[in-house]
């Protein structure tokens, strides 16, 4: 049950030559949830579009599902931010879960009926099956962002990315996604979230990675998220209360 | 009836009806991609980078090198415009303006050696729908063929880019070439048009179509429905239009330019129909 799904081995990154994020060290386990916190620009996107092979790899090594990041891209689904997308796109909320299913339809050739279930199960995985016939902008963000869950559902993945998914989310589409993410990890996946929310980090991820353009740490959520290690990685923007608690400005 | 029909008793005006709903149809079918991925401009672009392939087609070979003169700077043009959308260092819109302006003026100034400059360059522009021949028509299906085959083949693909680029990338597609593709079929479009309608009322065709089934309707479906009917009912009013105004009304009207007329006052009911629409819900 416990093999490594995601290893970052020493791993830097660089947008030709700027580099991005240094010496990222960690692995992720199958079933596992890790939150990737830091503050605005500290690297996290960089960190989840690496995953996918779109980053270069300066020093070190990222290797995903036993291979190159790039081999394994076929498995690992990725979750964008809701609002890069454009709400007046003339798209059905099937339309998009079955986007999902493309890779394996293949050219040429429409998704079949065994693909329309699939898309049809996730979009029931989140909760919204009752919507597929409506547009995909007139959801609210949140059940946007739960269908765009459901089409990295139908991909059937072993490793999931999530950019900020409980961004500007409601409480019902946040119970539904955290619900559908738990079953993902119940079957065996992985799950890597990027968030600033550290209260969602808490309750939804065993693992959290710290950056701020460097590593500033990796491991499980309770040795991670302390007040010392919280300032490492926010600098001036995090605010000590009392004891444990911490109140970070994005 | 009469009055719709009498128009195309004659061999030329029935080619000339072929050639515009199959040129229509194929543009209308593209129009589609080019209002959902925002191309207008891109497209007008490439209306103007195929224009001195036109002429060079034709100084080297006389009509018959238009078509060829034309495609070779359409697939260089599309692999530009592409390369300069995606890494340039100036905005997008800058850089594309200058490439439009540069190769349109190319065109001019070669068209300008030429003795009979006015016309030929009239002709280049506005086309001549009315003089289309049968191995135009071939060439037009040829082309629209090729172009439906693309679409045909990478259609889901596209649309998943238009929708969603980052997501897109994340699977695995290779966005540079989907966008090649899709400005290929606008080029190859452009192509297809220049005999019958030239290289700058082509643009229409390939912005009208799609705009007007976006006001009407949410649905790619129902979009692509709507362009394409829209496109084929301008061809065929545009026609009848041009005809019967120079007959019966001895009022010389260009065929290319009336159909687009049309077409642009089909998209004004369209949005007269979707603004009736939104004041009754």
């Amino acid at each position: 049950m416990s093999e490594p799904l995601l290893v970052f081995d020493h791993a830097s990154l660089a947008y030709g030559r700027t580099t991005a994020v240094e010496d990222v060290h960690g692995a992720v386990l199958s079933g596992q949830s890790v939150a990737l916190i830091g503050p605005n620009g500290a690297g996290k996107s960089t960190l989840l579009r690496s995953v996918l092979g779109l980053v270069d790899v300066v020093a070190g090594r990222i290797e995903v599902l036993g291979t190159t990041p790039v081999r394994a891209r076929r498995e690992v689904a990725y979750v964008p931010q809701v609002d890069t997308l454009d709400a007046q796109f003339p798209v059905s909320v099937r339309q998009v879960v079955l986007m999902g299913r493309y890779r394996d339809v293949g050219w040429l050739r429409r998704p079949s009926p065994r693909d329309r279930a699939i898309a049809d199960e996730a979009l029931d995985a989140v909760g919204l099956a009752a919507r597929r016939e409506d547009r995909f902008g007139m959801l609210s963000g949140g059940q946007q962002q739960r269908v765009l869950l459901a089409r990295a559902i139908a991909q059937q993945p072993r490793l999931l990315l999530l950019d900020e998914p409980f961004n500007g989310v409601d409480a019902v589409s946040q119970q539904a996604l955290l619900a559908a993410l738990r079953r993902l990890r119940d079957g065996g996946a992985a799950v890597v979230v990027s968030t600033h929310d550290l209260a969602l980090a808490h309750l939804a991820c065993d693992e959290v990675c710290l950056l701020n353009k460097h590593q500033v740490a990796f491991g499980p959520t309770d040795e991670t998220l302390t007040p010392h290690l919280l300032r490492a990685a926010y600098g001036g923007q995090a605010l000590e209360l009392a004891g444990d608690n911490v109140i970070v400005a994005r | 009836m009469r009055y719709l029909i009498e128009p195309f008793g004659s061999p030329f005006m029935q080619r000339a009806l072929a050639e515009a709903l199959l040129l229509g149809a194929v543009a209308a079918v593209v129009s589609v991609f080019v209002v959902l991925r925002r191309l207008a401009f891109v497209s007008d672009v490439l209306t103007h980078t195929v224009f001195p392939g036109v002429v060079i087609g034709f100084v080297v070979a006389g009509t018959g090198g238009i078509v060829w003169g034309a495609l070779v700077f359409a697939v260089l043009s599309a692999v530009l415009i592409t390369v300069l959308a995606a890494r340039s260092r100036v905005t997008e819109d800058a850089s594309m303006a200058i490439v439009l302006t540069g190769f349109f003026a190319v065109g001019v100034v070669l068209v300008s050696r030429q003795t009979s400059f006015t016309s030929d360059l009239t002709a280049f522009l506005f086309g001549r729908i009315l003089t289309v021949d049968r191995q135009q028509l071939v060439m037009t299906a040829v082309l629209g063929a090729a172009v439906l085959l693309l679409l045909g083949l990478l259609g889901k693909e596209l649309l998943f880019r238009a929708f969603d680029p980052a997501g897109a990338e994340a699977r695995g597609y290779r966005v540079l070439v989907l966008d090649l593709v899709l400005n290929l079929a606008v080029a190859l479009v452009v192509v297809a048009a220049v005999r019958a309608v030239g290289t700058v009322l082509v643009i229409a065709l390939l912005v009208v179509p799609g705009a007007a089934g976006r006001l009407l309707s949410d649905r790619l479906a129902g979009i692509a429905l709507v362009a394409v009917g829209t496109a084929l009912l301008a061809g065929w009013l545009g026609l009848v239009a041009s005809w019967q105004a120079s007959v019966n009304h001895e009022l010389r009207l260009a065929s290319g330019a009336t159909v687009v007329l049309v077409l642009v006052l089909l998209y004004g009911a369209a949005a007269g129909i979707a603004a009736l629409r939104k004041v009754r819900t």
